[in-house]
């Protein structure tokens, strides 16, 4: 019998597969084919990107091919700084202006070292980049939302496939974005608390969603997962906006990233992902009713025409399931 | 330049970003198969589950041949039929037993990939058994909404529609999903401020704007939607207001067939058949409930989306809902416009 889940945030109903459950083993996926063109991303070619917006890991102060990080803008990109975010009426239609930034994160100078296979010194560079730009990018008033993400494999959008994140700053708060938020408002105005925190508390003991906790961070099986193997990153504590991430915790942050990532990889193979992280509004008020988090979305099964139609998601892997494989696989280092 | 566009009814944002349209793709993956192996073709029916309905010629029998279109059960099915409506908590959180319904909607016994390939007639017999199975599936009460949908041909990378021959499905569910909830929430909405339907509202902008019009005739318009999300989406609106598709008109029957085939055949032609995703976007089933939807039949409007696979959502549709879409609606618009449709 397929079970349907309701999200508790925001209220998104999945349909489960809890009778004849798909494990890891159906949807492994075989290694990617690597092509052999000239890569922008790589060192020595950094005069075929746009100028470089920040660079972490350099000895000297001189542009060189020496970094281990490398923050541009996007060569071809969805929003644009140089537009305004005018708004417009066509009758009965609205317009704005394409007013945005859209940058990427080269995450390290090897070509085929994804994110998981690099040491935990250098995945914490990578997030000091990613929080380094929201702080720098916050700073103007006309960003109403800060997105970071990352498309692993061409299944999941890279076009590119040196290991790369990307951040789009928008004028608006997304609809999606909005909703969670508000959600997450909803479930607090009865209970006073957080509906994360509930979450986290309900699975300290018997941990049925919990995939590891390590260094003041959970990572979570959600249970209205809406894909198989679907991976979430939390703060333990309760903390609002990723931005505000003290340096001391970026190190425990890249660990638990990295450790996570390598289970995946461990369960899935080189299976494409999507990661995105879901942080406060900038420009909000800080209620204490949001709680940020990565979400990890391997990209095992196709979106078709009945989830296009009705937002509701159909999930081969019940999510205690893949919190256990998760949790039976061994990380390396 | 891009631009910001938002959806008037629902109200999501789309970027157009030509931009993006330079940005390299994978070569797209084509399925074929083989007349013989397919399963769905006439002759055939014993490789089936069995027959839910058929629009038979007479003196034929169920799960034999000589039909024109054909019903049956999904093989895999998303939703049991079976299933009690039982909804319970665990904690914080709320689950319910999977009750449902999940039928497969063969459009012809010919091995025919696409819907356009059919005559007229034959496509109207086809839209006359969407019609007739949502009917149908609204007098079992645990059902709230039926979504009928088509997934046709190969998103690169994914297997989905292996089997090249034309068909729809159909899912009746216990609730009315968020996302068509959305939509009959905006849509009264805006009848609330105005007192009219918006989706009348687009279709009157549409008509005297003309740069979105895909195809037309008297009873329906076909048009890529100011705020497209996929490049070449397409949504055709009847003229008449009617919130129900079940209850579309058996004279609007033939106009309706002959729209989906100029749209569908522009579509195949000009962009070498592509892979897509229809949507038939119909009022939920009201079991007298009638002051939960009170001006249903007044703010709503059926409508069918065509929505072609050329582009992938990725990390940031997730992250936002917001797509990103490289073909501005004006242009695709025109590029169907100057396209022929298929004559057979």
């Amino acid at each position: 019998m397929p079970q349907l889940r309701k999200d508790p945030v925001t209220n998104r109903w999945i349909i489960v597969n809890v009778e004849n459950p798909k494990g890891a083993a159906e949807l492994r996926v075989p290694p990617m084919e690597r092509s052999s063109k000239v890569c922008p991303f790589c060192p020595g070619n950094e005069s075929m990107t746009p100028p470089e917006i920040a660079a972490y890991g350099r000895r000297g102060n001189r542009p060189g091919p020496d970094w281990l990080v490398r923050v541009i803008p996007n060569k071809f990109p969805a929003l644009r700084i140089e537009e305004t975010p005018d708004k417009t009426a066509i009758g009965i239609y609205d317009k704005m202006g394409g007013f945005g930034a859209h940058e990427v994160i080269i995450e390290t100078p090897a070509h085929d070292h994804d994110l998981s296979e690099l040491p935990v010194e250098h995945v914490e560079l990578v997030l000091r980049a990613y929080r380094d730009r929201c702080i720098d990018l916050k700073k103007d008033p006309r960003f109403k939302y800060v997105l970071i993400f990352k498309n692993y494999g061409a299944s999941a959008g890279a076009s590119l496939e040196h290991p790369h994140s990307q951040l789009i700053a928008l004028p608006i708060v997304p609809s999606r974005v909005t909703g969670e938020v508000k959600g997450a408002a909803r479930h607090s105005e009865y209970s006073d608390r957080c509906v994360y925190c509930d979450v986290l508390d309900q699975d300290a003991k018997p941990r049925k969603f919990t995939v590891e906790e390590r260094g003041g961070f959970v990572s979570f099986a959600p249970f209205a997962s809406r894909f198989p193997f679907e991976t979430w990153i939390f703060p333990r504590a309760h903390r609002s906006s990723f931005d505000a991430i003290p340096d001391e915790s970026l190190r425990p942050l890249a660990e638990i990233l990295k450790s996570t990532l390598q289970r995946l990889r461990g369960a899935l193979g080189e299976a494409p992902y999507n990661f995105m992280i879901h942080t406060l509004p900038p420009q909000g008020r800080d209620d204490g009713t949001y709680h940020w988090h990565i979400e990890i979305i391997p990209q095992l099964t196709q979106v078709a025409g009945f989830e296009l139609g009705t937002g509701f998601y159909v999930n081969p892997t019940p999510p205690e399931l893949a919190a256990k494989l998760l949790r039976d696989q061994e990380p390396k280092g | 330049m891009p631009e910001l566009r938002r959806d008037p009814v629902v109200g999501y944002w789309t970027i157009i970003s030509t931009e993006r349209s330079q940005r390299p793709v994978a070569p797209r993956q084509r399925a074929v198969s083989d007349e013989r192996e397919c399963p769905f073709c006439e002759g055939h029916e014993s490789r089936t589950t069995s027959e839910v309905y058929a629009a038979r010629r007479e003196g034929t029998k169920p799960n034999g041949p000589g039909w024109d279109v054909r019903t049956i059960a999904s093989k895999t099915p998303i939703l049991s039929s079976d299933a009690a409506l039982d909804r319970y908590g665990e904690g914080l959180y709320d689950l319910m037993e999977g009750a449902g319904h999940h039928e497969i909607i063969v459009e012809s016994p010919k091995h025919k990939h696409d819907l356009d390939e059919l005559a007229p007639a034959e496509i109207e017999k086809v839209v006359g058994v969407w019609a007739r199975r949502i009917l149908d599936l609204a007098k079992d009460p645990r059902f709230k909404f039926a979504l009928l949908f088509k997934n046709h041909g190969v998103i690169s990378g994914q297997g989905q529609d292996i089997v090249r021959h034309s068909r729809s499905q159909l899912i009746a569910l216990p609730i009315i999903p968020k996302r068509v909830k959305e939509e009959l929430l905006a849509a009264k909405a805006h009848y609330d401020r105005r007192e009219r339907c918006v989706f009348c509202d687009v279709l009157r902008q549409e008509t005297s704007d003309r740069s979105r019009i895909v195809a037309e005739n008297d009873s329906f318009l076909a048009f890529c939607p100011f705020a497209s999300r996929a490049p070449f989406e397409i949504w055709i609106l009847p003229k008449r207001h009617s919130p129900d598709f079940g209850q579309i008109a058996s004279t609007e029957t033939p106009a309706f067939a002959s729209i989906l085939k100029d749209t569908l055949s522009r579509l195949r032609n000009l962009l070498d058949d592509p892979p897509y995703n229809t949507i038939l976007h119909t009022a939920p089933y009201r079991h007298g409930k009638k002051e939960y939807w009170k001006t249903l039949d007044e703010d709503y409007h059926w409508y069918y989306q065509i929505s072609p696979r050329l582009t992938r959502a990725a990390g940031f549709e997730w992250g936002t809902g917001i797509h990103i879409n490289p073909t501005p609606p004006e242009e695709a618009a025109r590029l169907m416009r100057e396209t022929a449709p298929e004559v057979r």
